[in-house]
């Protein structure tokens, strides 16, 4: 008898368990509400990676993403840098586009209406020489439909006049992001530049600026050089790191903001898989970007987006809202 | 049509093809139904991390429209470990991608221009359209050359053949462009010449300053370091002589010669 009662309590037990994960598989709940901003999932395109989504759109599905940040725009259109333009180092690579693009109006005439025609936030990605180009840009996307949010790029180290000037001065940052913040109604996420001693200090001008959350980490500034020709790989001479390599600089930079502020973070920098997605996660960031995945797997996007949902499943959590965070440092 | 599809290719076959040249015959028949001479596809050459980005090489034959055939040669890190690849693996493969040849007319003389080794390109075109070329190959000895069998291939599918090498061990004693240039000099009778060149980038200066004297028309493929093969990174752009910059991945890697600005473009290595 008591063994029947035994195997009895371990069938239920076990059935019970199973009936559980299956309710899990059904429901891990992925979705996040950024900055005001609904996403069905925390995993976005990061600037400059994913052009302005027709180049994907052939490979994967853009309506299971959780968002795609379009590459910067501009007022007015920018020619980039002369190439050499990119070089591969160990698990990276080197980058001087020189922030190329068409400007704001061509963007709103050719490139948006084709991303209205998917179910995803799209965010844009801003950027100026001046103060007035910054504002300029914002006030022409607000209120415009179709776009979710504004991501201010303060810390592009690949054009002189703009970009990292603003995002390596505290002063500068806060004058900017203020003029920003009162140029649009729209959610103002400000673009971190990782290429400063203290990220929390920018972490929190970019909060005293009004912004609704940030962006980190932008890529590093790197150099290589030719032993043979003794010169420069990139034109430029000095271009953007990004990729794995810088994977561990960004989560750190991620933890240290999360600790400063309570803005939500996008956290980036070397994200490849679900795993390096999670740890960006559990450092305190609520919403993820993939940037130079993309061009090494242009699936990355969706095999992280899947694979975060199997380790919910797996691990049995409910929400991702859960791990927002939540690493240990007792 | 280029496509920007995503192929699961198996290696059929992976083996030295002689002169520092290896030939790799990958299994992806949606790849090769959609290819056409001057296509390219971007190769990940292992699922490690290290070398990162995927490599672009140029297609050189499509066989029973179920598989493409490319040859590399060894030059960096990336195919360093591409030859240690295996037959029955899977690599990952975009592609086709890019703008390929455009499709010469039944009267002119294709006159394909090979340097150090852009052949992989003009391989295939002379496969579709060689009948009436002729193959202006070049390189710094007759052991750069080409391997021997796709010379001889080549030899085959052309009308001729010039040789120039720059210690005369082969053809003519000098550049590519100076056996080009003696025979553009005095075509054969009535040859209508349009130039389709593949090669390092002072050697495409070089071609492209000879059409022009010449009033020839000419096609380049260019070769540039790029990251995605998709047109997103911005990485492999040319200076165009209207201004700004065109993508070889995405409106090349086959221009018009010229509507680039020579100058400058940035000359990588010898011819």
């Amino acid at each position: 008898m008591p063994a029947v009662i035994s195997f009895l309590r371990s069938y239920l037990l076990t059935f019970g368990l199973f009936a559980m994960a299956m309710k899990m598989k059904i429901h891990p709940d992925l979705s996040v509400n950024f900055a005001g901003i609904k996403l069905k999932n925390p995993v976005l395109t990061a600037s400059g990676t994913f052009g302005y989504g027709e180049e994907f759109a052939d490979i994967i599905d853009l309506n299971k993403l959780g968002g795609i940040i379009v590459k910067g725009i501009s007022l007015k259109p920018i020619k980039g840098n002369p190439p050499p333009r990119i070089w591969e180092t160990p698990s990276g690579m080197l980058n001087a586009i020189g922030l190329e693009n068409p400007g704001v109006d061509v963007f709103l005439r050719d490139k948006l209406p084709f991303l209205r025609n998917y179910d995803t936030a799209v965010l844009v990605n801003i950027f100026g020489y001046s103060l007035e180009e910054y504002v300029g840009v914002a006030e022409r996307l607000d209120g415009v439909p179709g776009v979710a949010g504004l991501e201010v790029n303060i810390s592009c180290p690949n054009v002189k006049a703009g970009g990292i000037v603003f995002g390596t001065d505290l002063k500068a940052a806060f004058d900017l992001l203020s003029a920003v913040r009162k140029a649009t109604r729209m959610p103002v996420i400000a673009k971190l530049s990782p290429n400063v001693t203290d990220i929390t200090a920018f972490a929190k001008v970019a909060r005293d600026a009004g912004c609704d959350g940030l962006s980190l980490i932008n890529t590093l500034l790197g150099m290589a050089i030719d032993i043979r020709s003794r010169t420069p790989r990139l034109a430029n001479r000095t271009g953007g790191l990004s990729g794995p390599a810088i994977r561990p600089v960004a989560v750190r930079m991620v933890w240290q903001a999360a600790q400063a502020v309570d803005l939500p973070i996008i956290g980036m920098g070397g994200i490849m898989t679900h795993e390096d997605a999670l740890e960006f996660i559990l450092a305190g960031a609520s919403a993820v970007a993939v940037g130079t995945a993309n061009f090494v797997n242009p699936r990355a996007t969706l095999d992280i987006i899947a694979g975060m949902e199997t380790f919910l499943t797996q691990e049995g959590i409910g929400s991702v809202k859960e791990l927002v965070g939540q690493v240990s440092v007792a | 049509m280029p496509s920007n599809k995503l192929h699961q290719a198996k290696v059929l076959l992976h083996r030295p093809a002689g002169r520092g040249y290896y030939r790799l015959v990958l299994l992806a028949p949606g790849l090769a139904a959609a290819a056409a001479p001057g296509h390219f596809v971007m190769l990940r050459v292992s699922a490690n991390l290290d070398p990162l980005l995927a490599r672009p090489f140029g297609i050189s034959s499509v066989l029973s429209k179920r598989s493409i055939e490319l040859y590399y040669r060894v030059a960096g890190r990336g195919t360093t470990l591409l030859t240690t690849v295996d037959p029955g693996q899977t690599l990952d493969l975009l592609g086709p991608l890019g703008n390929g040849f455009p499709v010469p007319d039944k009267a002119a003389t294709p006159l394909l221009v090979a340097g150090g080794s852009g052949f992989p390109p003009l391989l295939y075109f002379a496969a579709r359209y060689g009948k009436q070329a002729r193959l202006f190959v070049g390189s710094r000895d007759k052991e750069c050359l080409p391997p021997a069998a796709v010379m001889k291939d080549l030899r085959s599918r052309t009308k001729a053949v010039h040789y120039a090498t720059e210690d005369g061990s082969r053809g003519t004693c000098g550049f590519v462009t100076d056996s080009l240039a003696a025979y553009l000099v005095s075509p054969m009778g009535g040859e209508k010449p349009v130039i389709y060149a593949c090669g390092p980038h002072a050697m495409l200066a070089s071609v492209s300053r000879l059409a022009e004297d010449h009033s020839i028309p000419c096609y380049v493929s260019m070769e540039e370091r790029m990251a995605c093969g998709l047109g997103v990174c911005m990485g492999c752009s040319v200076s165009m002589k209207a201004g700004g910059y065109k993508r070889v991945c995405k409106e090349g890697p086959v221009f018009d010669s010229r509507e680039i600005a020579w100058g400058r473009v940035p000359l990588r290595g010898g011819r």
